[in-house]
């Protein structure tokens, strides 16, 4: 691995911070967990992550919005959204926002991982990912 | 890259578009050639597959509704198999049918003149414009019921296009360059979630082919090897058709697990109760 990627993961969901951050660090990311929006906007506004993993629906909050800031403040920032409310023009709509990647709900740890690893081709970056086999 | 799925009245129009956009995007172009294969592949016979397909003249009245479904579902699993492997141009297979809900799939329908087509059938049929222009909408109906019939929606309703080309006012090389274009849209790029959603579409359309070899009434959904069937069954009936559907879905390529919901036969339960 050329460097360690920087993830903010965003979901107002406890459990899936809980269980996606291992995940992530066993390649080799350093991942920071918020619940919530403004504290993940506030974390942003002081440091350029690698990539950001944003929830769509949230209340204070959409994960839209926190898209167009990502590549407000930091456009080489590739942004991740996951959401249980996929739908054709929600999905179309982030990816003309510019959102590298859309994933819908329930999903695999190894599904992010493979979508980490393929942001992480794209920066340049490439990350060493073979897929755990049984890790939900 | 987004698949291009070519819908048009216009046979020939959608022929001649559909192969110019896939030289210029640099993809395989599929078309109603891939019929054949299918038929040996599945064992159809054409006549069957073109009326499932509402071609034939008289669409449906021959054909049982579960074996228009099946055939409709082999077309469908092998299309969307196809598709799978991006950078496709698909025109004349009715795919636009099924790819509903797909994002990375950019849907188009070619619309002709409405004169110039009754013009046409007036010269091939050697019949006056007013004859010509009832058989028109004569064909339009019947394309519009056949849709309905066999996937649920309007084919003719321009709202399920993401692009419409009035071929009337646009010439053929102007559409396949705004065609071309619209290829290179960020919205209509695959994603994770548009690339599972195909995969299980194609994985559903399997098992419901299979699946209606021998049974009726069945609606398949599939994600991650992970296929939802349900249907319906009396009671006394309910473990064995269970147990049936999960061997039959089984043994399709791909299927990891296979959960079953049986609604109960009200009606039939009810007719049998007053034997």
């Amino acid at each position: 691995m050329s460097h360690t990627l920087e993830i903010l993961l965003l979901d107002d969901e406890p459990i899936v911070g809980k269980r996606l951050k291992p995940a992530l660090n066993k390649i080799g990311c350093e991942v920071e967990v918020f619940q919530d929006p403004l504290s993940a906007v506030a974390r942003i506004d002081e440091k350029d992550f690698d990539i950001v993993v944003t929830d769509i629906r949230m209340d204070e909050m959409d994960g839209m919005q926190i898209l167009e800031h990502v590549l407000t403040k930091s456009p080489k920032t590739k942004v991740i959204m996951i959401t249980g409310y996929a739908m054709i023009a929600l999905a179309r709509e982030a990816m003309e926002k510019g959102a590298f990647d859309f994933i819908a709900k329930p999903f695999k740890p190894d599904d992010l991982r493979q979508v980490i690893a393929k942001a992480a081709d794209a920066m340049g970056s490439p990350i060493d990912f073979a897929p755990v086999n049984g890790l939900q | 890259m987004p698949i291009v799925i070519i819908s048009s009245d216009a046979t020939q129009a959608a022929e001649k578009i559909a192969k110019a956009t896939a030289k210029a995007v640099n993809y395989q172009c599929l078309g109603p050639e891939l019929l054949s294969d299918i038929a040996a592949k599945y064992k159809l016979p054409a006549d069957k597959m073109a009326e499932a397909m509402g071609v034939s003249k008289s669409p449906w009245r021959r054909m049982r509704p579960r074996r228009r479904t099946q055939i409709l579902s082999c077309i469908e699993a092998e299309i969307l198999d196809r598709l799978q492997a991006d950078h496709v141009v698909c025109w004349g297979l009715a795919a636009h049918l099924y790819v509903q809900g797909i994002s990375h799939a950019l849907k188009v329908r070619l619309l002709i003149d409405e004169d110039q087509q009754v013009k046409e059938i007036s010269e091939q049929r050697k019949i006056s414009a007013k004859k010509a222009a009832k058989w028109l909408q004569g064909e339009m109906r019947k394309k519009e019921q056949w849709s309905q019939s066999a996937y649920g929606q309007n084919e003719l309703d321009p709202t399920m296009y993401d692009l419409v080309i009035n071929l009337g006012h646009i010439d053929p090389d102007e559409a396949v360059r705004t065609i071309s274009g619209a290829v290179a849209y960020r919205k209509f790029q695959p994603m994770t979630y548009s690339i599972k959603s195909l995969a299980g579409n194609a994985m559903a359309a399997k098992v419901k082919a299979k699946l209606l070899e021998t049974l009726n009434e069945i609606r398949v959904q599939a994600r991650d090897g992970k296929v939802v069937v349900t249907s319906k069954a009396l009671k006394r009936e309910k473990q064995k058709k269970a147990a049936a559907i999960k061997e039959i879905a089984g043994q399709v390529e791909g299927v990891e697990f296979v959960e079953v919901h049986l609604i109960n036969y009200v009606i039939r339960e009810a007719a049998e109760s007053f034997r």
